[in-house]
């Protein structure tokens, strides 16, 4: 291979025996610009099928199906309905005749709004991406290569991420957007980091990979060119005048010899992604591989945006066109997606599905900046690490057991003895707080029970004394406990500490008024 | 190998020779001279059978509770019968900040497998210092389940049951019975009995007496 290649006009292509003249190419020896960036394509060939399947796990043969009446034809297939031996262009009718397949409608919108997640996610590995419609990102990676250890590192993340994703991608990196991107396309994996490189490794390149205009593209066939390399070698002037113009800049974009800046995609404040799931679901746990894809998709968005969330709403559509939603809390801002699947997991197993469901969509919106576990205990009174295992504790009890479940306690400054305690919950048992106000009641001078009993229970008394496993002994100091007046009318008890026949201790009182019943209010455990 | 490897191993105890490892003061001096270890094990699975309701199984494990609670551990409450009342806590120096109660609606579905699968994810977690659950009857697998999650984490599990369970075989390594002595006294007084302890025998007994 000739090193001079670079200078377009100096040298013959590999290529140049199947071209419609064999002269060396024609184009103006200009020098290629510098090239500080590099640019990685991601190609989804299979777009249109993964988005309306990668909500389930692939247990069944689907096929994306286009076209109408009895001219129906399949237009791509999973692997399980390849197995059965259907292939695209294949009738409707005889990929039925084959197996059971599941048939899909295309929906060009829901692959555009993929897409789009899609680059969203993919901008925790660069600032710069950027939508190549209906089937393609591009990330802008020189200034990742560090981070990611090169090329391959990111490659690799980029794959895993993919998988989790439910996608299938065709990659290539290549100094200049047109490269990249028209390489992904005719190759699995291609890795292009010289400028010097690139022309070689376009020669070969059919004009179909660059998905010219149909009348651009007839007009060279016409003239037997087929490939980049050959197309190199028709004069400069006669390419500009026989074709347009626009086609010398589309080359010159291709080979790093005119600038082709691309725009960011603009970043949006919420997260919004939907799933539609190949066949209906009619048992939440079912939902875990869609609200798996979601998760995912989450992660590298907030990733990309530098951001936490606390709360992630999700919304579930029946059949008929119904919507459920639940929420998941996070007690500390985060973006794990291990912890949050987890979360969900225990949801979804609580949860009883009213309708079969057709679709999962998850919204965030409450975005925050920063990193998981950034300046998340107000008080700063426990060790950040702690604090994070006892957050994702409670998280996963909460998501199992229900917000209802988990509770905390506190003091209250009251008299009454019902009313000189609390349940602390929700956002009180995470924050570390100070516990409130001594009780009035001064719980080291008084005996006060270790248990109080929920609702007072009324004993049952023989001859005057009150019974509960038999009768109770009363101990001789009475303590007399009267309500405010601003806590409503009660009326005043006298209390006393009862022992019963085996021993235990009880907290009991009599009503001073009314009825004078006896009741229990408390156990000395 | 030699006898001594064996013995260097504590896999196997010999009766009469406290455990190795130190145990939690339990805040009583009689108690821990009969307790394997001097004191409450700082993880595994203990069970407290009491017979009657109201003659100090919690207070038994109160000062314990609440040196690791103002040491920043966890104290979490599964199921308790009745509301941990938190003036009485606080007076015996439990830290509220670090106390979780997770119990369910009597009416909930399956109220009973959520309060065994929440006991077991507290015994597994590390900043818990101790778990305590109230539970009755306990299938013989269940309780190998919690004994393993006890001994795999570095939580002290507290497994609360009537006397009638002492019965039953357990999983445990300590297991005390509780009853009341001479109900007409005062200050109360409370027998533990070793029902079982691994590393001592079982049998000894000791006499406390509770304030309120």
């Amino acid at each position: 291979m000739p090193s001079s290649l670079p200078l377009f006009d100096s040298a013959p292509l590999p290529v140049a025996t199947r071209g419609p003249r064999s002269t060396p190419e024609r184009w103006l020896p200009t020098r290629p610009l510098p090239a500080p960036t590099l640019w990685l394509c991601l190609h989804l060939p299979q777009l249109p099928l993964e988005v309306r399947t990668r909500g389930l796990p692939a247990s069944r043969a689907c096929v994306l199906v286009e076209g109408e009446g009895t001219r129906r034809r399949v237009l791509m297939a999973n692997t399980r309905a390849a197995t059965l031996g259907i292939r695209a262009g294949m009738p409707v009718g005889a990929a039925h005749a084959l197996g059971e397949v599941v048939e899909l409608e295309r929906s060009v919108e829901a692959e555009q709004a993929a897409l789009t997640r899609l680059a969203h996610w993919a901008m925790q590995f660069s600032p710069l991406v950027s939508l190549v419609a209906p089937d393609g990102v591009l990330l802008e990676v020189r200034g990742s290569l560090r981070l990611f250890q090169g090329v391959e590192g990111l490659l690799t993340r980029l794959r895993q991420g993919l998988k989790q994703l439910g996608y299938r991608a065709q990659y290539a990196v290549a100094p200049t957007p047109l490269a990249a991107t028209a390489l992904a396309r005719v190759s699995a994996r291609a890795v292009v980091e010289d400028m010097h490189e690139l022309p070689r490794h376009l020669a070969g390149l059919p004009l179909a990979a660059l998905r010219l205009a149909p009348a651009e593209e007839e007009a060279l066939a016409s003239v037997g060119v087929r490939t980049v390399g050959e197309c190199r070698r028709l004069a400069r002037a006669d390419l500009a005048r026989r074709l347009s113009p626009a086609l010398l800049d589309h080359f010159d974009k291709l080979h790093g010899l005119a600038p082709d800046p691309r725009a960011a995609l603009p970043v949006p404040n919420r997260f919004e992604s939907r799933l539609e799931l190949p066949w209906e679901v009619s048992h939440a746990q079912a939902l875990v591989t869609a609200g798996e894809r979601l998760l995912h998709e989450l992660q590298g968005f907030l990733r990309g945006h530098n951001a936490v969330t606390r709360l992630l709403r999700w919304r579930l559509r029946d059949r008929s066109g119904h919507w459920q939603s639940f929420e998941l809390r996070l007690t500390q801002p985060g973006r794990e997606q291990a912890h949050m699947l987890l979360l969900l997991r225990e949801t979804l197993m609580r949860m009883s599905l009213a309708a079969p469901v057709t679709a999962m969509e998850l919204l965030v919106d409450d975005l925050v900046q920063g990193r998981p576990g950034e300046g998340a205990d107000l008080f700063g009174q426990r060790p950040a690490a702690q604090g994070e295992a006892y957050a994702a504790f409670i998280d996963r009890l909460r998501a199992r057991c229900g917000d209802e479940a988990l509770r905390g306690v506190a003091l209250e400054a009251a008299h009454r003895p019902e009313a000189a305690w609390r349940w602390r919950q929700g956002e009180g048992l995470t924050l570390a707080q100070r516990v409130g106000a001594r009780s009035l009641s001064a719980a080291g001078r008084q005996a006060r029970p270790l248990w109080l009993v929920r609702e007072p229970l009324t004993l049952p008394t023989h001859e005057g004394i009150p019974h509960f496993e038999g009768p109770l002994t009363l101990a001789p100091e009475r303590e007399r406990i009267e309500a405010g007046w601003w806590e409503g009318p009660a009326p005043a008890r006298d209390y006393f500490v009862a022992r019963t026949p085996r021993g235990g201790r009880l907290w009991v009182y009599k009503e001073l008024e009314g009825e004078q019943r006896w009741r229990l209010h408390g156990v000395f455990e | 190998m030699s006898l001594e490897d064996l013995l260097q191993r504590a896999q196997v105890w010999r009766a009469g020779r406290a455990a190795p490892g130190v145990g939690l003061a339990s805040g009583f001096a009689a108690l821990d001279a009969i307790l394997p270890g001097g004191g409450w094990p700082t993880r595994g699975l203990t069970e407290i059978l009491a017979a009657g309701s109201g003659i100090g199984a919690l207070r038994l494990v109160l000062p314990a509770l609440a040196r690791l609670s103002r040491e920043g551990r966890w104290i979490i409450w599964v199921a308790p019968p009745h509301i941990p009342y938190s003036p009485a806590l606080s007076g015996h120096g439990l830290d509220l900040t670090r106390v979780l109660v997770v119990d369910f609606p009597e009416d909930e579905r399956n109220a009973a497998a959520q309060s065994l699968w929440a006991y077991e994810q507290a015994l597994r977690f590390d900043a818990c210092g101790a778990a305590l659950l109230w539970v009755d009857r306990l299938p013989q697998l269940r309780l190998r389940r919690l004994q393993l999650a006890a001994e795999s984490g570095a939580t002290w599990g507290l497994l609360f049951r009537p006397a009638a369970c002492a019965a039953q075989a357990s999983p445990a390594p300590l297991r005390l019975e509780l009853r009341a002595l001479d109900a007409a006294s005062a200050p109360a007084a409370l027998q533990v009995r070793l029902h079982k302890a691994r590393g001592r025998h079982a049998g000894q007994c000791c006499r406390l007496e509770l304030e309120i």
